[in-house]
């Protein structure tokens, strides 16, 4: 049951949008990601108005004063299970606005973040890119399954009958020695 | 539509003869200094001139004293009227009587700068966060935001009272606004009464810290004022910068220029037009006209390097060239785009619900566009006639034909459709310049050091005129900056437009202005 | 006392309670792919083959969220209009013969048609309920969206499900989709303005785009589910679903000939199944279509379009098939 819960919520993240000062590139790259030529649909990811029924939370902007409180607000509407997504260089830590005054900068000052896409603006590509990765850490996909062997000659394939015994160099013995004396503490 | 031929230099002469002085060429046609006069010499040209209005307001601050720079635009020409007050009394008289447009501009200056306007006194803040403490001016020079103490947050205001929703709170996280602002809407029923708006939600204070760092630098930081219209704002500052040094660009990189603000004009319009679709429930249409938004995204890739910040202006020219082998494909990719165009002409003119939804709705009157001083398509869809390519022609606009698109209904509707046209027209001009692109270099060198002095310059952003005042120190960095950008002056309109409307038709006719929210705040 | 399990068998598994699920997920699941489709896109693909379990796995996600109930709202209604309201619905898809037989009779009984559309009145009553108890803003005007339009569609709805009614003399499903097979013309034939008319009056009940006001996102945010979490949001969306599910089953039924068609070889429930089924798909991706080609109309327009449009076609198409059964129908 476990297994398929996880399933579930990666397959259908829900995202929000939210603005917290920033100059609108980053924005139109996420709305763009819904538009035919990237299609992020295609992963159940669906653009929610309302900050109750979202699962992610994507923050563009330097957070500005004003925002930071706001900002806070909306996170905490949001139920459980939920992750933040920092888009952009500004989100990460302020960007080109680092240090003005009315600038937080960076969206960790404010909420927990769970992954960072940098850029000015990150194209599309890189935002898919940053959602996969994170859906990947949710639900990490099975280890590819190891190229086939090549036919083992068959003295190879015999199990060795007793551990193989390494000859080793007189000057190694006193490890041995050592080693038993551990043994037998 | 007259644009009047009348010659306000002479009218101010004649008005008032030597109680003021006047430079001609110096921010624009002419520089006054009013010397305590301003509301008469404006009252003159508003009698003089019907398409008198303000453009912006700059406040500088020079010592001893603050000086008030009145930006005032004409049928032909444009005026800076230069006013001082001193720093320990800073009153000075509104304007918004003879020129109500002018109310945002002088609340900014109060914001900013401490000026009182006796007759438009700002409560609070305007720009500023409601955690900035009073009495602080951030862009006075003696001011250091680093030190300054934040407030605790003030009390929130109630939405309900006795279980009826009386005011209707628009943002800061809402759908229909990819940036967050709030506006109170207050609402009757389902009819709205009063839109009272509370912007400064995206302030960055960029003005402020453009102070501090170089002239190339600040190219990368007003850039990223706002990154739908990007070009516009880095050519406004690097055109200012180049007036002060009084270089000339090479030809080439005049048509290099055009060519990029003109592809940025296509993306931001079919951005629009796409999302006025979604705020009417028109999902369909939103995404095809993303969809061919996207190749014009890859033209700007193309010539610039980047999908968004094409950062291709430089003081002195642009930063790289146009290769030949360029530009078959900037023509084919035209051509397709083209071919679209009627087809969404049709879905403009004879779909139903698109018509029910939009005509007759959000009515701008020619008078009050003029009044509130509005640019751009929202003054064009009103019958009022400006464009800074045609009225001011900058870098090879003069030498290019193309249309000036005026619609005269004053609805959303007709908004909508200078933008459709306003697409074709594009696609005219860099097709032209294409096929007349100058051979020579696309850059010069320039000093690193500006030298004292101040310039204007005036950009046809998508969105209407965006607005550029520099002044230099005669140091890598400038002394002041000021932006007015096409949303700042459109709002008001909105304002008033909301009024008596159906709640339901707010969100449309909020997006016909084209509003963007990162420019108004800087 | 013996237990029917053939009863309790057909009330949870087949056609009752988790093949109405399964076909609710499933009609969501080509809804998605078709609007999509028609803009230029490609919809859910990677849950499962083609993004056949998009739905199931929205359903899931939902199902294990967190439940944040706001302080200000009604409670017992906030928590528990949701699930009545999907009761009911499904409640309601168990009166129509889906394989021949409906789940809990083998023929109905005359008047079952009145029952079920007003159960599905009372399921949109209790949607309101949910948005007006939630004691947010933007739940409460779009609650009262919701009343006022499906309130103003159920009267039109009402007089053209008469229609068919009418044609085969009986209030009675069964008696409906039995007089088309008999007289092997579907009433869709028959009659149809009603067909027509019956489609827009749905489209307007669902809450489907050009109608679809109470979901308006760019003025009310998250409409009447702005404050749900959860399950319960979980049941909201489902309990939509259904009565989308329940729209095209009715319209099935009263004008497509419900189930019956033709049976190749033996087991008639079998084929009465997929003939129900088939026929539902094809008027949920009409609807569908609908849905992604138009626009969005205001609250008042909607309005306007129900009192002076739809309400007096209501009426005259009623007349119509009276005249037309009373003398036109008995000369062919």
């Amino acid at each position: 049951m476990p297994g398929t819960i996880t399933w579930a919520r990666v397959k259908s993240p829900w995202v929000l949008h939210f603005n917290s000062g920033a100059c609108n590139g980053c924005d139109i790259e996420i709305v763009a990601l819904l538009t035919p030529k990237y299609d992020v649909e295609r992963f159940g990811i669906k653009l929610e108005p309302s900050p109750r029924h979202a699962d992610v939370l994507l923050v563009t902007g330097c957070v500005t004063q004003q925002c930071a409180e706001r900002l806070k607000r909306v996170y905490d509407q949001m139920p459980q299970p939920k992750f933040v997504v920092a888009i952009g260089a500004c989100a990460c830590s302020g960007g080109v606005f680092e240090g003005n005054y009315n600038v937080v900068g960076g969206v960790d000052k404010v909420i927990p973040v769970t992954a960072y896409i940098p850029g000015c603006p990150p194209r599309p590509e890189a935002l898919i890119d940053g959602v996969v990765k994170l859906l990947n850490a949710l639900n990490p996909p099975k280890p590819k399954k190891q190229p086939k062997q090549a036919k083992v000659p068959k003295e190879e394939a015999k199990p060795a009958a007793e551990p193989q015994v390494v000859v080793a160099a007189p000057e190694a013995k006193p490890v041995i020695e050592e080693a038993k004396q551990d043994a037998k503490k | 539509m007259l644009k009047s031929d009348v010659d306000i230099v002479k009218v101010i002469e004649s008005k008032f003869g030597d109680k003021v002085q006047i430079q001609l060429g110096l921010l624009g046609t002419a520089a006054v200094n009013t010397n305590g006069l301003h509301r008469e010499i404006l009252k003159a040209m508003v009698d003089a001139d019907e398409k008198t209005g303000i453009t912006a307001i700059t406040g500088v601050d020079l010592g001893a004293n603050l000086g008030v720079i009145y930006h005032v635009h004409t049928a032909k020409g444009f005026f800076g009227l230069r006013a001082e007050v001193p720093k320990e009394k800073p009153r000075i008289q509104t304007i918004t009587d003879i020129i109500p447009g002018a109310a945002f501009h002088e609340l900014e200056v109060t914001d900013f700068f401490g000026v009182v306007f006796e007759g438009n006194e700002l409560k609070g803040h305007f720009l500023l966060s409601e955690y900035w403490p009073e009495g602080i001016y951030p862009l006075r020079k003696n001011v250091n935001p680093a030190e300054v103490k934040l407030n605790p947050a003030p009390p929130e205001e109630k939405m309900h009272e006795d279980r009826k929703i009386v005011k209707f709170i628009i943002g800061p996280q809402h759908p229909a606004l990819l940036e967050p602002e709030k506006f109170a809407v207050t609402v009757d029923g389902e009819v709205v009464t009063k839109v009272e708006p509370r912007i400064g939600y995206v302030h960055r204070g960029i003005e402020k810290s453009a102070e501090s760092r170089s002239y190339i630098q600040d190219i990368y930081l007003v850039e990223r004022v706002c990154g739908i219209c990007n070009p516009c704002h880095a050519y406004g500052f690097v055109g200012a910068v180049e007036k002060i040094l009084k270089t000339d660009v090479p030809p080439r990189a005049k048509y290099l220029r055009v060519i990029s603000l003109e592809l940025n004009r296509l993306h931001s319009h079919l951005l629009t037009l796409g999302h006025a679709g979604l705020e009417i429930g028109y999902e369909t249409l939103f995404q095809y006209f993303w969809r061919d938004r996207e190749p014009i995204m890859d033209l700007i890739e193309l010539t610039s390097g980047n999908r968004v910040y094409a950062s291709l202006m430089t003081i002195g020219g642009v930063r790289r060239d146009l290769k030949d082998t360029d530009v078959p494909k900037i023509k084919t990719t035209l051509a397709e785009l083209r071919k679209k165009l009627p087809f969404y002409r049709k879905v403009y003119t004879e779909e139903p619900s698109i018509r029910a939804r939009m005509q007759n709705e959000g009515v701008l009157s020619r008078a009050d566009a003029i009044k509130l001083c509005v640019v751009g398509p929202v003054a064009r869809g009103s019958g009022y006639d400006i464009d800074v390519r045609k009225d001011d022609p900058y870098e090879a606009y003069g030498e290019i034909p193309f249309k000036e698109i005026v619609y005269d209904s004053g609805d959303t509707w007709a908004r909508q459709n200078v933008r459709m046209d306003e697409l074709e027209q594009s696609i005219n001009i860099i097709e032209y310049a294409l096929e007349h692109m100058p051979k020579g270099p696309f850059r010069v060198d320039v000093s690193r050091y500006v030298p004292a002095g101040e310039a204007i310059n005036r950009v046809e952003a998508p969105r209407g005129e965006l607005f550029y005042y520099v002044k230099g120190n005669g140091t890598a960095s400038p002394e002041r900056v000021k932006i007015r950008t096409p949303t700042y002056a459109n709002i008001p309109a909105f304002l008033k437009t909301a009024i008596g409307e159906n709640i339901a038709d707010v969100p449309p006719n909020f997006v016909s202005l084209d509003p963007c929210f990162s420019c108004t705040d800087r | 006392m013996a237990v029917d399990f053939w009863l309790i068998e057909r009330i949870l598994i087949f056609p009752g309670f988790t093949f109405i699920l399964l076909l609710t997920l499933f009609c969501d699941w080509v809804e998605r792919k078709i609007e999509a489709r028609i803009q230029n896109r490609v919809g859910p693909l990677v849950a499962g083959p083609i993004g056949l379990f998009q739905p199931m796995a929205d359903f899931i996600k939902l199902l294990t969220k967190e439940e944040i109930d706001p302080r200000d709202a009604k409670k017992t209604v906030f928590k528990f209009a949701p699930l009545v309201a999907f009761t009911i619905m499904v409640f309601a898809m168990c009166f129509l013969p889906i394989d021949g037989a409906s789940v809990i009779s083998s023929g109905g009984f005359n008047g079952d048609l009145i029952v079920i559309l007003t159960f599905s009145t009372i399921a949109s009553f209790l949607l309101f309920l949910s948005g007006w108890a939630s004691s947010n803003p933007y739940g409460t005007i779009s609650s009262a969206r919701v009343l006022t339009q499906f309130l103003g569609y159920d009267i039109p709805l009402f007089i053209i499900a008469l229609t068919p009614a009418f044609i085969a003399g009986s209030l009675s499903i069964f008696a409906i989709a039995g007089y088309q097979v008999n007289k092997a013309v579907p009433f869709i034939i028959m009659a149809p303005w009603a067909f027509v008319l019956f489609l827009i009056t749905m489209q307007a009940e669902l809450e489907k785009d050009p109608f679809d006001v109470p979901d308006a996102e760019s003025e009310l945010v998250g409409g009447l589910e702005t404050e749900y979490t959860g399950a319960k949001l979980a049941f909201l969306h489902l309990t939509r679903d259904v009565q989308i599910v329940f729209g095209a089953a009715l319209i099935v039924e009263l004008f497509l000939g419900g189930p019956y068609g033709p049976v190749i070889g033996g087991l008639p429930a079998f084929w009465y199944s997929l003939w129900f089924v088939l026929k539902l798909l094809a008027v949920v991706i009409v609807t569908e279509y609908v849905t992604t080609l138009f626009a969005r109309l205001r609250i008042d327009q909607v309005l306007s379009a129900n009192w002076k449009i739809i309400l007096p076609l209501a009426v005259l198409s009623l007349m119509l098939t009276v005249a037309m059964v009373t003398w036109v129908y008995p000369l062919v």
